[in-house]
């Protein structure tokens, strides 16, 4: 899969986060096509990166391991997300602080997590090899993340 | 929001060709420094209409978000050396080199996400949380708008 057909799989993909979310035009196609990219995030390393057979034993555990405590965050991010669609219609300050903190803290911890695993797999690869990796990774969050703001409205 | 488009397709245009990215230094080219004060217009424009704050919430807002915008440019800047680093290694980029664009990467994300933690705090002392929330919910938008039209014009490492 090139690049420009996972944006443009990304973009008009919906995100089922929250019941604002389900109301948004996220049909069974697109659920079909989430997983899809699910699927095919593995696809699109594996295409770009072009990993020798050592290279390949050396960076996909580490890049599982990652993706395992990745997917932690991005679940706690879909709790904090369900949160604010719940309040949405009567968020008070006290509701919006909370929010805030939890959406920041989980942006650090992503950011962390993913410079600590790039590190390692720049250990494991040649750096440009590495290099490399964070930018399709850095890509494909920003597709995601991009997608994800259009479902969620501003707070009132 | 189409002010920012319009600067935005500025700065595409502007490293279009990869050979004249490639022709640049680690330093910023007054170009590049314009279009930093552009976007940096455009967004204190764009956060002034959408957060649709009442005249005393603004004099609370403004200072503050101008020198969150001052810090922020100090990150701009950088990331704009970090892509002319790239651009100028681009064709004989040593895995040295990229593993120290890497580091310099990471630096610079942190250093944006720290700022905004550090300026939703100073503007939660001033304005209600949820004007706050939905500050950072704006910036965040832009934020990755700005790091998509990046991502164009720099190809990916070799």
């Amino acid at each position: 899969m090139k690049l420009a057909t996972l944006a443009l799989a990304l973009i008009v993909t919906a995100f089922p986060v929250a019941s604002f979310a389900q109301d948004a035009t996220t049909s069974a196609d697109e659920q079909i096509l989430i997983k899809q990219i699910q699927t095919n995030r593995r696809g699109v390393y594996a295409e770009y990166l072009k990993l020798t057979d050592a290279e390949s034993k050396a960076f996909w555990p580490i890049y599982d391991e990652y993706e395992a405590k990745s997917k932690v965050l991005a679940d706690r991010y879909l709790a904090m997300v369900d949160k604010f669609a719940e309040k949405y219609d009567t968020l008070t300050d006290a509701d919006g602080s909370e929010i805030l903190k939890e959406r920041l803290k989980i942006e650090r911890k992503r950011l962390d997590l993913k410079e600590k695993y790039t590190n390692r797999i720049a250990k494991v690869l040649p750096g440009k090899k590495a290099l490399r990796y964070a930018q399709l990774e850095a890509r494909i969050e920003n597709l995601t993340q991009r997608n994800i703001y259009t479902l969620i409205p501003l707070a009132r | 929001m189409k002010n920012l488009l319009i600067t935005l397709a500025a700065i595409a245009s502007l490293g279009a060709a990869e050979g004249a990215l490639a022709q640049l230094s680690g330093n910023m080219t007054d170009q590049q420094q314009l279009l930093i004060a552009q976007i940096q217009s455009d967004k204190r424009a764009m956060m002034l209409s959408t957060l649709a704050l009442t005249d005393a919430e603004v004099a609370a807002f403004t200072p503050i978000y101008d020198q969150y915008q001052a810090e922020m440019k100090k990150v701009f800047t950088r990331s704009g050396e970090i892509m002319n680093k790239y651009a100028s290694n681009y064709d004989s980029m040593t895995d040295d080199a990229a593993k120290g664009i890497l580091d310099e990467f990471f630096e610079v994300r942190k250093d944006r996400a720290d700022l905004l933690r550090e300026y939703a705090k100073k503007l939660g002392r001033k304005l209600p949380a949820t004007k706050v929330l939905r500050f950072v919910q704006i910036e965040n938008k832009i934020t990755a708008l700005l790091d998509w039209e990046a991502a164009q014009v720099v190809p990916l490492s070799k």
